[in-house]
């Protein structure tokens, strides 16, 4: 079966010829690992994608979820996927190997998973156990890992994360589910939690849920918040399964994509017997769950990157292949063969913008991921706490940008289709309806960019940006002067200078007590800041393949100031084609894209004030 | 029971194949190489006769270095050792020198069964198996789809499909067996069988260390010259009958199959 998840060329182009992970796995913390095996790895994710994740996309999504006698049911192609996900290993990948897992790097485990979260409606159910396990791996108490980490490794129990209640989403801090203490230091939970993504299925004998409380007494707000496990089914003392718990699944959510994902809504303790063990510390709720989160922020610009992946694949390909009208060269002949779509120059725009998106979240994704393992494998307590420092301002952007560009890509994907994309006959409209929630969880892209300016910009007095900010430099110094790449080098510089600016211009407001122009102001700064890091990844893209497609011809013999020869080149191999095509990526979006990040600049300085000063009476009669 | 498996590293099927300009043979430059699916279906059906009967389940193959990475995905799904038979002499052999090489590694094997895909879905020759066979002097069943081994492991009675009837072969052991596509399921290896994979012993043979004469083997050896390779010619576009109603078209089809297709 064709593969139209991934370019897989361009998953070992950034793994190995832009981001150097030899290099990474040649720090002890990866001995076990080389490249061949990664290469092994990532070719056994690729058949398990394509043969059977891939396939379940559309019935997952046709057929859904049924919630029966209070049991949540998941599309029956989801069941083979799931066991051969267990059987695989695939949810050890990235755990400690103390844990019973494979401790692959995190770019690694990323670039696995960039082949199974396209199909994200199945993806939740493992993704949600292992972020949740993750967190018994750092939490919990050798009994708490004992009685639940095995088993959640392996997938035969499953995990959620439950935060939201229908008055505390964004506002998570006005949770109201009360935990109250027991004399065995256990405790009970009364409440109720909405949107519970994997909340219950019929995929794993037992779940456990990580869950958000207010021991009575405790204060307000989110400092009183501490976090539980609470089993679906309580673990007796020799690991079998005891009663079961004193929650019910009420409903589940009629939603607009990921159909086969359950969003459950679970009341806790509607009997007053709902068992649930203390995680942590008390009231260390937030900072505990805040791993997860973290963590299920990349994996939501994941979902974002894949969205696109696949929408951009499926897009070129019916390019190719559907004929219509005559190219523009032979308007004025009624006569003139009718040619493919992608001859059409508007057609192009739309191939090469999506192409140029996708390959530049697909580098700040993995980016973002190795920034995380050089900050746990390096031995340098500078460079380690540069590299957080980079981690902690490329999530929300990772989260956000990646989200909201994902969701534009499979739009235009639909568009490329004409009206058969607008037909659910056709795939890519189910695309963009799985894509959307990516900008909505996990924190709305709006809480994002509060994130970023709020909190992220001005961290060790604004050391972080400043560290991303150098690494940008770097590169552009590197292909200042390199023939072919100047012009482009020269623009990212223009574009970086400016969101240098615009973040010292917040500053500046900040001093004057002027807290609302960076408020107002957050989410074009993202997204602007979004655009320059893509600009800065596709300059490093262009100037990797430019190396190389030099290379390529020299060793080739090929004439590069010969056009039709260099034509036949890069025709004649698809090497050839892959590293110019890196190079079109770069040179559009600089060109083309790159400078509205400067439009978005002037809009910020403004310091216009509409959307603070306009009444609500006047936004609609 | 101790199993041998050999495998061959094949284009993967999706390769768009374009010939070189010598006409002769392919393109190999952009090529991805996998497991010959054939041959997949040997490696699992193995394993699970280890996992029934114990033993060991050795996978051998022939070629340049690249098929190392073919041996160790088999080793990942669970086989226990890999020998390559690499050396530039081999260049170029045809299925019968391919046998020979085999049969050189095989014959300082234990073995109780071995298993070959029932052809390559490169080169679509069918000898391999049966030629290694008729070498090593044992009992050859092709083109299986059901392999059941007796209780004592010293026989096997397997099915192969026959103009819609099943022909059950019943053999004693050692055999050497041609799978079939129907045999199985070959599994996913699993990311702690790749990790595990690395360790395993995989061992490199020449000619030389075979004893076997390199004149014997490459291009100049051939029995089977290939003249020319040409791509299937080109479909013609098709035609779709025209009518108002299924009654003139069917009248139409008539015409077209007596008048262009000529058949009747």
């Amino acid at each position: 079966m064709a593969n139209l998840i991934l370019d897989e060329r361009d998953q070992k182009f950034l793994l190995y010829e832009m981001f150097d992970v030899e290099t990474l796995l040649e720090q002890p913390k990866f001995e076990a690992f080389s490249r061949e095996m990664l290469d092994m790895i990532l070719e056994e994710a690729r058949k398990f994608a394509v043969n059977e994740i891939f396939p379940t996309l559309k019935s997952g999504d046709t057929e859904g979820c049924r919630l029966e006698n209070g049991q949540v049911h998941v599309p029956k192609a989801f069941h083979r996927c799931y066991k051969l996900y267990c059987e695989g290993g695939w949810g050890a990948m990235s755990f400690l190997p103390e844990s019973g897992g494979q401790g692959l790097p995190h770019i690694a485990a990323v670039a696995v998973r960039d082949w199974f979260v396209h199909n994200f409606a199945f993806f939740a159910y493992p993704g949600l156990t292992e972020g949740a396990a993750r967190l018994v791996e750092s939490y919990g108490t050798p009994e708490q890992k004992k009685r639940y980490l095995g088993k959640m490794i392996t997938g035969e129990w499953g995990g959620t994360m439950c935060l939201t209640e229908p008055n505390a989403g964004t506002d998570v801090g006005n949770s109201t589910t009360r935990a109250v203490r027991q004399p065995d230091g256990t405790y009970r939970i009364q409440g109720t939690k909405i949107f519970i993504s994997s909340g219950d299925h019929d995929l794993a004998e037992n779940i456990v849920h990580p869950l958000l409380a207010r021991i009575e007494g405790d204060v307000l707000g989110t400092k009183g918040l501490s976090i539980f496990l609470v089993p679906k089914y309580l673990v007796n003392e020799d690991g079998s399964l005891g009663r079961r718990n004193d929650y019910e699944v009420a409903k589940i959510e009629e939603k607009m994509g990921i159909h086969g994902s359950a969003t459950c809504l679970l009341n806790f303790g509607d009997n007053g017997d709902c068992y649930a063990e203390l995680l942590g510390e008390e009231r260390q709720g937030m900072k505990i769950m805040f791993q997860m989160m973290n963590e299920a922020r990349i994996g939501v610009g994941m979902q974002g990157v894949t969205s696109a992946s696949i929408a951009y694949l499926h897009a070129l390909q019916y390019a190719k292949e559907r004929i219509q009208g005559s190219s523009i060269m032979d308007f004025k002949n009624p006569e003139a063969p009718r040619v493919p779509i992608i001859q059409h120059p508007d057609v192009r725009r739309m191939l090469l913008w999506m192409k140029s998106n996708v390959e530049s979240m697909r580098a700040l994704l993995y980016y973002t991921t190795l920034c995380g393992d050089r900050a746990e494998s390096e031995t340098d307590e500078a460079q380690k706490e540069k590299w957080r420092g980079m981690v902690e301002v490329l999530t929300p952007i990772c989260k956000a940008y990646n989200s909201d560009i994902g969701f534009r890509v499979t739009e235009t994907a639909i568009q490329v289709y004409g009206g058969y994309g607008y037909c659910s006959e056709y795939p890519v409209e189910q695309f963009l309806r799985d894509e959307k929630i990516a900008s909505i969880y996990e924190g709305a892209n709006g809480i994002q960019a509060l994130d970023l300016v709020g909190r992220k910009l001005a961290q060790k007095n604004g050391a972080y940006f400043m560290s991303l900010i150098g690494e940008m430099n770097d590169t552009i110094a590197r292909y200042r002067e390199a023939p072919h790449l100047k012009d482009l080098a020269d623009n990212v510089q223009k574009a970086v200078a400016v969101l240098g600016e615009t973040g010292f211009f917040f500053a500046q407001c900040a001093g004057q007590k002027d807290f609302l122009t960076p408020v107002n102001n957050a989410y074009p700064f993202l997204m602007m800041m979004g655009k320059v890091i893509a600009g800065w990844f596709l300059l490093w893209e262009a100037g990797v393949a430019t190396e190389k497609l030099n290379a390529l011809s020299q060793e080739k013999g090929v004439d590069s100031t010969d056009p039709a020869a260099w034509q036949t080149f890069i025709k004649g191999s698809k090497e050839a084609a892959f590293y110019s095509g890196k190079v079109f990526s770069a040179r559009y979006f600089i060109q083309n894209i790159l400078p509205e990040a400067e439009a978005a600049s002037k809009g910020i300085k403004s310091k216009d004030m509409s959307v603070v000063e306009i009444p609500e009476e006047g936004f609609a009669s | 029971m101790n199993i041998v498996v050999c495998l061959k590293q094949v284009p993967d099927t999706e390769t768009q194949i374009k010939i070189g300009p010598d006409n002769k043979s392919i393109v190999t430059d952009d090529i991805k190489w996998v497991i010959n699916p054939y041959d997949e279906f040997g490696v699992e059906e193995a394993l699970q006769l280890k996992e029934k009967f114990g033993g060991e389940v050795t996978v051998v193959g022939m070629g340049p270095k690249r098929v190392t990475e073919s041996i160790r995905t088999a080793l990942a799904m669970g086989a226990d050792k890999g020998i390559l038979i690499t050396d530039d002499a081999l260049e170029g052999s045809d299925s019968l020198a391919t046998a020979k090489a085999l049969a050189a590694v095989l014959k300082d094997l234990e073995y109780d069964l071995i298993f070959t895909g029932q052809r390559g879905v490169d080169d679509d020759m069918g000898v391999v198996g049966p030629a290694l066979a008729e070498l090593l002097g044992i009992p050859n069943l092709s083109l299986i789809v059901k392999v059941e081994a007796a209780e004592d492991g010293k026989s096997v009675k397997v099915n192969r499909p026959v103009e819609g009837e099943t022909l059950v072969i019943e053999s004693s052991l050692p055999a050497l067996i041609t799978a079939q596509k129907g045999l199985n399921e070959p599994r996913y290896a699993s990311l702690p069988g790749i990790m595990k994979a690395k360790k395993k012993p995989l061992e490199e043979k020449t000619l030389g260390d075979l004893g076997l004469d390199a004149a014997q083997f490459g291009e100049g050896a051939r029995k089977l010259k290939i003249l020319e390779m040409t791509p299937p010619p080109e479909r013609a576009a098709g035609k779709i009958v025209e009518g108002e109603t299924p009654q003139e078209k069917a009248a139409e089809l008539a015409k077209l199959l007596h008048e262009e297709a000529k058949v009747f």
